[in-house]
């Protein structure tokens, strides 16, 4: 397989997976502000927090509301991290790749690009915006439908699944940063008050809250919640499940192990997670290491792979 | 059929193109590269017993063209025995000294080939253009057809219509046939990118011909004069390349050096025989204008056989007596570089000002060597689907034909057509669009109950 395929499909899933995930994010967060009363620690800013984009955001809009924040996040073209960048950059993507993709595959991102491109005028309007963000959830699963169907089990497949999952712990960790805010000790009381809603938002943002209510009946406890998602064995968006499918993967591929080597270490700092030994106050720090962490896997899966050094082989 | 039907039709296939992402580019639509490939959904057709001659016709052009492209680059006999002019071959743009004295597998040059046919008025065909460098449309004539088996699917049980969608199957084995010396050959389509107007046919061919496309950045070639790529498990040796970049980008160790899109020593490869390419590199001098007058000769020279298909009757502006006559009837021809491509550069003197005719005089006056005129054709016309309405627009014919150890030409082609009234160009790159061709077995009638 070709160094530059490789490198790009595995983009493609990555990128796939952040609007698939920035879709859930924003239409969960939508339903969630809904129950809250206004002036809490969450609100609708919390979103440009997750993506890191604070500074960013303020060079293009001096306030904090939902009509400068949707657009920002959906339809900006000139925010890298705007859903509708991250669907061109699959589409960009896919379009490179179309030789190793099954054919519907291209089809589907290309419907899906044009749908959103049509839509966004709209997003204004919160009804018709949820409604895309529904679209836009289906349409990804059914990308990766037609990919987990149709597709051999082959290199190209291995780079997609590692991207997919490497985003996917990424997403989840940056959505785990909130949970600080929820067990802080100094929260105010109105966030107290609604923690059984925010803890389910949290589960419902990562397509969790089924599973770990078949796992744990209905019983929402912060720390139950925080360990499901960190380390659970058999939900597909736990970290640790994440970080141990990108193993799965690249194990198949050719050439350096180390690669391997710095994966399991992520895997086992995951693994070694407890409540008592990582109390509430440390998880910021834990994911802000886990997202350095997966850089620097990213790094070392580039320079492997899409950039090696020729001139030694 | 009813109007509203039909019109519901005809917005099915508009939007089955365009999410299909089927497009192609035109370079000066800045900062939107893909447009919607224009697509007419009333098919063209052609009788079947008419199209077999044509074919046949096309053969025999293909292989007199081969074998003076060969000769050209070996011993020169159809200019020794005075057929030709020697500064006709030697001076072509397209002539590349860097290939005198190879012989590609089967003597082959031109493994695919493009041809555009029209008919005039009175119904003759014509041949209007060869070529032979890198021809695009053929994914194009691909998609029209399955676009309407998707519209008009009825239609297909009626009528006995020759199936298309061999092509990508025939180019595979052809390519395969280049190097006769490895049983499983790796082979691949080199594609100058994604901002090339045909990129969306590269990788449709790739795909549907397992090939492995490839960007000149992807290839290197070794000390030991082999092309390889570059994979996910070190340098790969690649065998044959299907490639759809001119010549002069291919490497720019040898042609133009500041091509970032070819891969520099592949011509050294060639050359040693370790790499097979598609089209042979230098075949593009028989797509030379001047060059085309002197086909029927060649037909007869090396073939020792009359033309089936004719010739559009050209003048060469290099003999004095055709200039003085060229410039006499200047606005009613049409006159054209000898080597450009995609109708740019050309005057079609009836539908040009008197300012643009002036213009071509003066072209034409100093450097009478680089034009030939033709007779302005009034195109063969078949109807359209123009703005709700169904109108005549004229046409022409691009039938696809792959030489390697044995010749195949596509039933029908890809039909172009001038979608503004009255216009004979019908280049895709000049906002042309195109219509499905169906070669119509008359004698074999299929009755509805079957």
């Amino acid at each position: 397989m070709l160094s530059r395929v490789a490198e790009r499909v595995y983009w493609l899933a990555r990128y796939l997976e952040r609007v698939e995930n920035t879709a859930r994010l924003i239409n969960v967060h939508t339903a969630l502000l809904m129950d809250l009363p206004e002036h809490m620690e969450v609100n609708w800013f919390t979103l440009v927090t997750i993506f890191d984009a604070e500074q960013i955001y303020y060079t293009k809009h001096p306030r904090e509301n939902e009509y400068d924040i949707m657009h920002f996040l959906l339809s900006d073209p000139s925010y890298g991290g705007s859903l509708i960048n991250n669907l061109s950059a699959v589409r960009e993507n896919a379009r490179t790749s179309l030789d190793v993709l099954p054919e519907e595959v291209w089809e589907q991102v290309n419907e899906l690009h044009l749908l959103v491109k049509s839509e966004l005028s709209s997003i204004g309007n919160r009804r018709r915006r949820q409604k895309l963000l529904l679209t836009v959830m289906e349409s990804c699963q059914c990308i990766w439908g037609m990919i987990a169907n149709h597709m051999s089990r082959n290199y190209a497949y291995d780079f997609l699944q590692a991207g997919k999952h490497l985003e996917r712990a990424d997403m989840t960790s940056r959505i785990l940063e909130l949970a600080t805010l929820l067990m802080s000790d100094n929260r105010s009381d109105a966030l107290r008050q609604h923690e059984g809603i925010l803890w389910a938002t949290l589960l419902r943002v990562l397509n969790a809250q089924q599973m770990y209510i078949q796992a744990h009946n209905s019983s929402l406890k912060g720390e139950k919640v925080l360990a499901f998602l960190i380390q659970d064995n058999a939900f597909p968006r736990s970290l640790s499940f994440s970080v141990k499918s990108i193993g799965n993967y690249l194990e198949y591929l050719p050439g350096d192990k180390r690669v391997l080597e710095l994966q399991g270490e992520i895997l086992a700092r995951l693994k070694a997670y407890s409540a008592e030994k990582n109390p509430p106050e440390t998880i910021r720090l834990m994911m802000d290491e886990l997202q350095i962490s997966l850089n620097r896997l990213n790094t070392s899966i580039t320079s492997n792979w899409f950039y090696p050094d020729y001139s030694a082989s | 059929m009813e109007k509203e039907a039909f019109t519901q039709r005809v917005k099915e296939s508009e939007v089955e193109m365009l999410e299909r992402g089927i497009t192609f580019t035109i370079y000066s639509d800045a900062g939107n590269i893909d447009r919607a490939w224009p697509f007419d959904i009333i098919p063209r057709a052609i009788p079947k017993g008419e199209w077999e001659r044509t074919e046949k016709g096309l053969k025999q052009r293909i292989r007199a063209l081969n074998q003076f492209i060969q000769d050209i680059y070996n011993e020169g006999h159809i200019i020794n025995d005075g057929i030709m002019p020697a500064d006709v071959v030697y001076q072509s743009k397209g002539y590349r000294k860097e290939c005198h004295g190879m012989t590609p597998a089967h003597g082959v040059w031109a493994n695919i080939c493009g041809s555009d046919l029209v008919r005039d008025h009175e119904g003759t065909l014509y041949v209007l253009e060869d070529n032979l460098r890198v021809p695009s449309g053929v994914a194009y004539m691909l998609e029209n057809r399955k676009t309407t088996k998707r519209v008009f699917p009825e239609l297909f049980k009626l009528l006995n219509i020759s199936p298309v969608d061999a092509y990508p199957e025939h180019l595979a084995e052809m390519l395969a046939s280049l190097r006769p010396d490895l049983s499983n050959p790796t082979m691949a389509l080199l594609t100058p990118g994604i901002y090339n107007s045909a990129y969306f046919e590269h990788a449709f061919l790739a795909q549907q011909a397992g090939l492995i496309l490839l960007e000149g950045a992807d290839l290197l070639v070794g000390d030991d004069d082999y092309v390889y790529m570059k994979t996910i498990h070190g340098l790969e040796r690649v065998d044959v390349i299907y490639r759809r970049i001119d010549d002069d980008f291919i490497d720019p160790e040898v042609f133009r050096p500041d091509s970032m899109l070819g891969v520099p020593g592949i011509m050294r490869s060639w050359r040693a025989g370790k790499v097979a390419i598609a089209n042979a590199p230098g075949c593009g001098v028989a797509d030379d204008k001047v060059i085309y007058a002197y086909v029927p000769d060649m037909i007869r020279y090396y073939l020792n056989e009359e033309p089936i298909l004719s010739n559009v009757p050209t003048w060469l502006c290099r003999n004095d007596e055709d200039l003085d006559h060229v410039l006499q009837h200047l606005p009613e021809l049409v006159v054209k570089p000898a080597n450009e491509s995609g109708g740019y550069g050309m005057l079609v003197g009836p539908h040009s000002s008197a300012e643009k005719v002036e213009e071509f005089r003066d072209l034409l006056t100093n450097d009478p060597k680089n034009y030939i005129a033709q007779p302005t054709l009034s195109l063969s016309v078949s109807p359209t689907c123009c703005d709700e309405t169904i109108a005549p627009r004229h046409v022409d014919l691009r039938p696809f034909i792959l030489s390697g150890d044995d010749i195949y030409v596509t039933p029908g082609g890809l039909t172009r057509v001038a979608m503004v009234e009255g216009s004979l160009v019908v280049n895709s790159s000049q906002g042309g669009g195109s219509k499905d061709t169906w070669i119509v077995d008359e004698s074999r009638q299929i009755m509805e109950e079957d």
